[in-house]
C-alpha cells in the first residue's frame, strides 16, 4: 500500500514543531529511571522538545520541574545527573519540593512587589513513576497515563523494570535522523536478517508475518478514519504492548547470569515498544536490559539516551562494571547499524520525495501513520 | 634450570617473549609460553592446572579486554599459587631510581618513569610512553604506547589510556575508566567513565 506520509513530516522544521505542539506535549515522556533517583537530592536532567526539565528527588519524593531558574534563566542542574541540591548557582537561589522559591538578600537586593513575589516559583510538571521508569508530562492539564499505554502495558513494564539493578551504564547518540524513523524501524520486524544479519540476528531469528486480523483492522481504519478522540486514545494503546517477542537461538550463558536474579526464565528475546519514543529490550532471557530513549531534538535530529542494566544482582561482583561496559559496546555494533540506516534514509529524503510503499506485515506502521496523519492534519486531539 | 611461564594471547605474548629473551640470561632460564583463550572468560584460567610451580616464576601478558580484569584474573591465580611475578623492564626503558614498580608491570622500550612515581602492580607501560614526577599508576592499568602523564596525575586502577593520550599535570582519572580519545585531558575524570573515539558523549556507570 502507499504511504500517506510527506517527505515533510521528516525533514520540515515547521512541521517538527507543529508535531511538538499535537503529539508530544500532551503525552507522558520518559526521562529516566528511579535508579538513578534513589537518594536526597539525587536528581536528572534532560531537554525535551526544548524545554530543560529536571527531576529531583526530595527526601524521597520525586518532582519535575523546568530547569531555569526564574531571576536571571540560568539552568538550575547544569550536569545531566547528579546529587545536589535544587541550588542556581548563579545568584543562590534555592527551591524546595513544591518550586518555592528561597532568595538570599532578598530584602536588601530585590524587593519585589509582594504580587510579583508570589509568582516566583519553578514551573511544575506532572510526574509518574511506573516499576522503574520516570515519566513527566509538559501538559497543563496531563492525560492520566492509563490512557496513553492502557493498562496491561503499564503492569508488564512495572514487573520488568522492578527487575533493573541499581548499576546502570549509559551514554547519548547525536542522530541526524527523524525521530519517527525509529519507531518505524522498531516496528518492521522485517529488516533485522537483513541489516542484523552478522549481530543481532545471529541470536535471535525474527521472523516477520502477516496478520489477517491486523491488516482487516487496518482496512477498517483506511475506510472509516478515526471518528473521535476515545477512538483515537484506543487505537494509541495498541502502538504500545511488550513482552515476548522471538526465541533465543541458543540459550543465553554467561558467567555473570550467576550473579543476577533473572526477569523470569524464559530463553526469549523480550521487547516492549511505549509510544512514541520509548524502546526497551531484553536480548539475553531477562538477565539484562537495553532501554533506548528517542528524544526528538529537531526534524532531522534526534538524541538517542541508552541504558543497559543488567536484572538485579544477588550480590556485588568485581566484573560488574566491565560486563556492563562490554554489553554496551556490544549493543553498539546493532545501534549503529540502525542509525546508520536512518541516517542514509534522512539524507535521501528531499521535499519532492515520493511516498514509500508498505507491505501487509506492515499494518502496525501503516495504522500509526493514519493515526498519526489524523492527528497532524486535527482530525482529534490528544 | 628455573623456567618462567609466559602466559598470554596473540601478539601481547609473542612480545612479551621477545621481551624476555632480550633481558634473560636463557642459559640459566626457560621462558615456556602457554597461550590462552581470552573469548573463553573463566574457562581459560583452568589452562593454569598442569603448570609445574616448583621453582618457576610467571609473566602474565594480555591486553586490556574487560576492563584488565582478565588479565587481573589471570595473575591473582597465579599469585595464590605462590609463584613469583617480577616486573619486565625492556630495553631502553628509562626508570628513575627509587621508583616503585609491583609484580607483573611491563614497561615498554623507550618508556620514560620520573622520580617519586609508584606504578601498581599488573599495569602495563607501552613503549614510549612518559610518566612524569610524582605520578601514581593504579593496579592493573593499561597505558598505550606514547602515552604522556603529566607530573602529580593519579591514574585509578584497572584504567585504560589508549593512543595519543596526554593527561595534565595533577589530574586524576577514575578507576575503571577508558580515555580513548586521542587528546589533551584537562579535567579530572570519574571512575567508570569510558571515552573512546567513536562516540559523541561518554559512556557513564552510575549508581552500585
Amino acid at each position: 500500500m502507499r504511504s500517506r506520509m510527506p517527505p515533510q513530516a521528516y525533514i520540515d522544521e515547521a512541521w517538527f514543531a507543529r508535531e511538538r505542539e499535537l503529539l508530544f506535549k500532551p503525552l507522558w515522556q520518559f526521562v529516566g529511571l528511579k535508579v538513578m533517583l534513589d537518594k536526597h537530592n539525587a536528581f536528572i536532567t534532560r531537554t525535551l522538545f526544548g524545554i530543560p526539565v529536571v527531576v529531583q528527588n526530595f527526601h524521597g519524593a520525586l518532582r519535575a520541574f523546568e530547569n531555569i531558574c526564574p531571576h536571571r534563566q540560568n539552568p538550575i542542574q547544569v550536569a545531566p545527573h547528579g546529587v545536589r541540591p535544587l541550588f542556581c548557582g548563579y545568584h543562590g537561589w534555592s527551591f524546595d519540593r513544591e518550586g518555592a522559591t528561597r532568595i538570599p538578600h532578598e530584602d536588601a537586593l530585590y524587593r519585589f512587589p509582594q504580587e510579583e513575589r508570589a509568582c516566583i516559583h519553578l514551573r511544575r510538571f506532572a510526574l509518574e513513576v511506573v516499576g522503574n521508569l520516570v515519566f513527566v508530562c509538559l501538559a497543563e492539564t496531563p492525560l492520566p497515563i492509563k490512557q496513553q499505554f492502557g493498562a496491561a502495558m503499564l503492569a508488564s513494564l512495572t514487573a520488568s523494570s522492578l527487575a533493573y539493578d541499581s548499576e546502570v551504564i549509559m551514554t547519548t547518540y547525536e542522530g541526524h535522523f527523524n525521530w519517527k524513523l525509529a519507531y518505524e524501524n522498531l516496528r518492521d520486524g522485517h529488516h533485522p536478517r537483513y541489516l542484523h544479519a552478522r549481530s543481532l540476528y545471529q541470536d535471535v531469528k525474527f521472523e516477520a508475518s502477516i496478520s489477517e486480523e491486523g491488516v482487516a483492522g487496518l482496512r477498517r481504519l483506511q475506510e472509516a478514519g478515526i471518528a473521535d478522540r476515545n477512538r483515537a486514545l484506543g487505537l494509541m494503546r495498541s502502538f504500545s504492548g511488550g513482552g515476548r517477542d522471538a526465541p533465543m537461538a541458543a540459550p543465553p550463558d554467561e558467567p555473570y547470569h550467576a550473579h543476577v536474579e533473572r526477569y523470569r526464565d524464559q530463553d526469549w528475546y523480550y521487547n516492549w515498544l511505549a509510544f512514541p519514543n520509548l524502546h526497551i529490550a531484553s536480548a539475553n532471557g531477562g538477565h539484562a536490559f537495553i532501554i533506548e530513549h528517542h528524544i526528538p531534538v529537531a526534524a532531522g535530529r534526534t538524541d538517542l539516551v541508552v541504558y543497559y542494566l543488567t536484572a538485579k544482582k544477588k550480590q556485588p561482583y568485581a566484573s560488574s562494571a566491565a560486563v556492563l561496559h562490554a554489553h554496551m559496546m556490544g549493543a553498539d555494533v546493532v545501534m549503529r547499524e540502525d542509525i546508520a540506516v536512518m541516517e542514509q534514509i534522512q539524507r535521501t529524503l528531499h521535499p519532492g520525495a515520493r511516498s514509500s510503499h508498505l507491505g501487509d506485515y506492515e499494518y502496525i506502521n501503516a495504522s500509526l501513520e493514519l493515526w498519526y496523519l489524523d492527528l497532524m492534519e486535527g482530525h482529534f486531539a490528544l | 634450570m628455573p623456567c618462567k611461564h609466559v602466559i598470554g594471547h596473540g601478539p601481547e605474548l609473542a612480545r612479551a617473549l621477545a621481551a624476555w629473551r632480550s633481558v634473560a640470561s636463557l642459559s640459566t632460564l626457560e621462558l615456556r609460553p602457554l597461550e590462552i583463550d581470552p573469548a573463553a572468560g573463566q574457562a581459560a584460567l583452568a589452562c593454569l592446572d598442569g603448570l609445574d610451580d616448583e621453582g618457576a616464576s610467571a609473566f602474565v601478558a594480555l591486553d586490556a579486554r574487560f576492563l584488565n580484569g582478565m588479565r587481573l584474573d589471570l595473575m591473582a591465580s597465579l599469585r595464590l599459587r605462590g609463584i613469583a611475578m617480577p616486573a619486565l623492564v625492556e630495553p631502553g626503558a628509562l626508570v628513575a631510581a627509587g621508583v616503585r614498580m609491583d609484580d607483573n608491570c611491563w614497561i615498554g622500550a623507550g618508556a620514560i618513569i620520573q622520580h617519586g612515581s609508584r606504578i601498581g602492580f599488573n599495569t602495563v607501560i607501552g613503549a614510549g610512553a612518559i610518566v612524569g614526577s610524582g605520578v601514581t599508576v593504579g593496579h592493573s592499568a593499561w597505558i598505550d604506547e606514547g602515552v604522556v602523564i603529566g607530573r602529580g596525575a593519579r591514574i585509578g586502577a584497572q584504567v585504560t589510556l589508549g593512543l595519543g593520550v596526554i593527561v595534565g599535570h595533577g589530574r586524576q582519572i577514575g578507576k575503571l575508566s577508558i580515555v580513548d580519545k586521542a587528546g589533551r585531558i584537562e579535567q579530572d575524570i570519574a571512575a567508570r567513565t569510558f571515552i573512546h573515539a567513536t562516540h559523541a558523549q561518554p559512556i557513564v556507570i552510575i549508581g552500585a
